[in-house]
């Protein structure tokens, strides 16, 4: 498949979602995550090569590289081409530098692991894992096509998504979903029924009649002035040699958390969230006076508001649970959890939020504020932000790959860079994976969580990455030896 | 595979302690999924401290010549060599720092050395040599830079067109100083007002379509 006009000319708007990225990236957390698949051998990388080729040709957006306009930042179309490495950076490796004109995502291998690492303002999760199925399922189609000596020299590498012209015009440098769908419009265009319902309940409500969920926040300034009697407990600690991300895995059997969760009556996301503040409080040993611990969890959008487009296309929604208030154990934090989850996570009130956040980006007098004031408001809007939050999680459920991939690919995974402790899980073929990263080296709460699952019966694996001087030193003389 | 008997976990990788207990582990250890990457440091946190640094003393510098006013004349010299390394050292740094993008640099430094030359014209006692022979030349100068730059290195368009038209622009500023009667002599005004203008017809002719493309995408509101 070739792109009709492969020219500079091509150009769109970074989205809502994706400017938050831009401002609040730092040099510990630089905004950039990683979908890995594990493959059944050890990874092949100039066939790996061929693959990338295929998929890169039919992800016209994966071919942007990002600008700075006065006002707004923009993805343009280049004429770069990816070449996959060696796995020889740290996790979540910084991506974008400003001034350098350079692809926003890469593909790297390690044994028998294929890492996609993409920066977080070109693509959400959910993005990236269309890429990476793609990738991987054209990897391993190359790789039976050339162990059969009587193969036909043209493979098929169909698409995870269906191959119609509509389809693939979205995975270009299409206006994104969010100004699709909630920006305000007057010039009677169609929108989806689905969205006029959910503005029905909610979007087109006044302001001033809109019942506020328990959970959600106030927009605008009052989210930064918190109520002090509910301060939330931030878990300190040091900071990792070199600012990169800790990032530990942990591998399970998914039936055995599924069934965990589902003896509580709870989803599996929110049964995890319970346990991660049960393992922060665990290790913190004493919350102190802040015994609020909270969490963001970002809901894809698109099963609520159809879209074919990689472009980032979620929202977060944030849960809490004070200590000491009630009872304590891990069912009833994550029954509370999923109650306070639910009505947020829904299509009326992600409208409503959404809506009110594309409106103050739409006001006359921010859009003429230039790029760089922008920058540092949203800094400081994000700043507010991450007082209130203790952790974030993120799940990407379960994923099946089309055939012949399906079988060769054993567990996947994901690792999120991180500005707080945070866990991002995914289960494939039976095996749930549950990666943290953190900012800190100390690993005492992924020990409190997984001591908790061991408890309940769940053989859990570990996999870390060494990120010390004396674990490298430790990895440098086990080489040796 | 290793073990952690106190986590009674399973541990990929061979760790000699658990990498979340520290405890020592029992087992044979088996390849890690996750490679060991050695540290490294960026020099970008000292770079950008020398940065401020730098930034700071030559403001300072800049200002203190405001309290040697014109009528010392016995600091004539030292003024000229304080002004003149001090100068040198902004060129340096706006250079480095801009060196991706050589239109860019360009405009920067044109700004810079012209308000330079004119804060010292004005120190020295307004003898009107900067805006007289200084900016001009340097804006003529820039501007035929430009042209033999982006022809030599086959610059992309999209990449330097704002810049290039931003430098033009700045050309046709001396034409100004030369209506507002701020200059001794006109002619060098007269003759980087005039290139600016064959310059600004060559953009319009060759690249202007580049041009509104370029603008539109970074002005977009």
């Amino acid at each position: 498949m070739t792109r009709e006009t492969p020219t500079r000319d091509t150009w769109v708007r970074l989205d809502n979602a994706s400017n938050i990225f831009l401002a609040a990236r730092t040099e510990s957390d630089p905004k950039v995550f990683r979908v890995v698949a594990e493959t059944d051998h050890e990874v092949d990388p100039l066939i790996l090569q061929d693959a990338l080729d295929h998929t890169y040709d039919r992800y016209p957006l994966y071919h942007a590289v990002l600008r700075r306009g006065i006002f707004w930042y923009y993805l343009q179309d280049s004429d770069l081409r990816p070449a996959v490495s060696p796995e020889n950076q740290h996790t979540c490796a910084p991506i974008y530098q400003s001034d350098r004109r350079n692809l926003l995502f890469r593909v790297v291998y390690h044994r028998r692991r294929i890492t996609l690492e993409i920066f977080h303002a070109l693509s959400d999760g959910t993005g990236a894992l269309w890429f990476l199925t793609d990738l991987v399922g054209a990897y391993i189609r190359l790789r039976e096509a050339g162990e059969q000596q009587d193969a036909p020299t043209q493979v098929d590498l169909p698409s995870a998504h269906p191959t119609d012209d509509v389809a693939d015009a979205a995975l270009g440098l299409v206006p994104d979903s969010f100004a699709h769908y909630f920006r305000r419009r007057n010039r009677g265009e169609a929108i989806p029924d689905e969205v006029e319902a959910a503005r029905e309940l909610g979007a087109s409500r006044p302001e001033a009649a809109e019942p506020r969920l328990p959970g959600e926040r106030p927009a605008g300034l009052g989210r930064l002035l918190r109520p002090l009697e509910k301060r939330v407990y931030r878990v300190q600690g040091t900071r990792t040699p070199d600012n990169r991300t800790r990032a530990v895995e942990l591998t399970m059997p998914a039936s055995e958390v599924l069934a965990l969760a589902r003896a509580e009556g709870v989803a599996v996301t929110m049964y995890l969230t319970a346990m991660f503040f049960e393992a922060i409080r665990r290790s913190a040993g004493d919350l102190g006076t802040a015994r609020t611990l909270s969490a963001s969890v970002p809901v894809n959008l698109r099963q609520f508001f159809p879209s074919m487009s990689p472009r980032n296309f979620f929202a977060t929604v944030r849960v809490e649970h004070t200590y000491g208030e009630g009872t304590d154990d891990l069912g009833s934090i994550s029954r509370a959890l999923e109650a306070q989850f639910r009505p947020l996570a829904s299509a009326p009130s992600l409208a409503r939020k959404l809506g009110r956040l594309i409106k103050l980006e739409t006001m006359p007098l921010l859009r003429i504020i230039p790029r760089p004031l922008k920058d540092s408001i949203l800094r400081l809007m994000n700043w507010g932000n991450n007082r209130g939050l203790t952790v974030a999680v993120s799940n990407l459920g379960r994923v099946v790959l089309p055939e012949p991939a399906e079988s060769r690919v054993g567990r996947m995974l994901f690792h999120v860079s991180a500005a707080r402790p945070q866990f991002c899980a995914m289960s494939h073929g039976g095996l749930l994976t549950v990666s943290f990263t953190s900012p800190f080296s100390e690993t005492g709460h992924i020990r409190e969580f997984a001591r908790q699952l061991t408890e309940r019966g769940v053989d859990v694996s570990v996999a870390a990455a060494r990120v010390t001087e004396a674990e490298l030193t430790e990895a440098a003389l086990a080489g040796a030896a | 595979m290793a073990r952690c008997e106190a986590c009674n976990v399973e541990i990929e990788g061979s760790w000699a302690h658990c990498p979340l207990c520290g405890n020592v582990v029992t087992g044979s250890p088996a390849p890690s999924p996750l490679p060991a990457i050695p540290l490294s440091f960026s020099r970008r946190r000292i770079l950008r401290a020398l940065f401020l640094i730098s930034l700071a003393i030559i403001l300072a510098s800049f200002a203190a010549q405001l309290f040697f006013s014109h009528e010392f004349a016995n600091i004539g010299v030292a003024r000229s060599i304080w002004l003149g390394l001090t100068a040198l050292w902004l060129v340096v740094l706006t250079a480095a720092r801009k060196r991706r993008n050589l239109a860019k640099s360009t405009v920067y430094l044109v700004i810079l050395v012209s308000l330079i030359c004119v804060y010292w014209d004005f120190l020295t006692g307004w003898h009107g040599w900067a805006l007289t022979y200084t900016v001009p030349i340097l804006c003529a100068s820039a501007i035929v830079a430009l042209l033999v730059t982006v022809r030599l290195m086959r610059i992309e368009s999209g990449e330097h067109i704002v810049y290039s038209g931003l430098t033009v622009l700045l050309g046709l500023l001396p034409i100004g100083f030369v209506a507002f009667g701020w200059v001794t002599t006109p002619w060098p005004s007269i003759i980087c007002g005039a290139l600016s203008l064959v310059a600004l017809v060559i953009i319009q002719v060759f690249g202007g379509r580049a041009v509104r493309r370029e603008l539109g995408k970074r002005l977009h509101l």
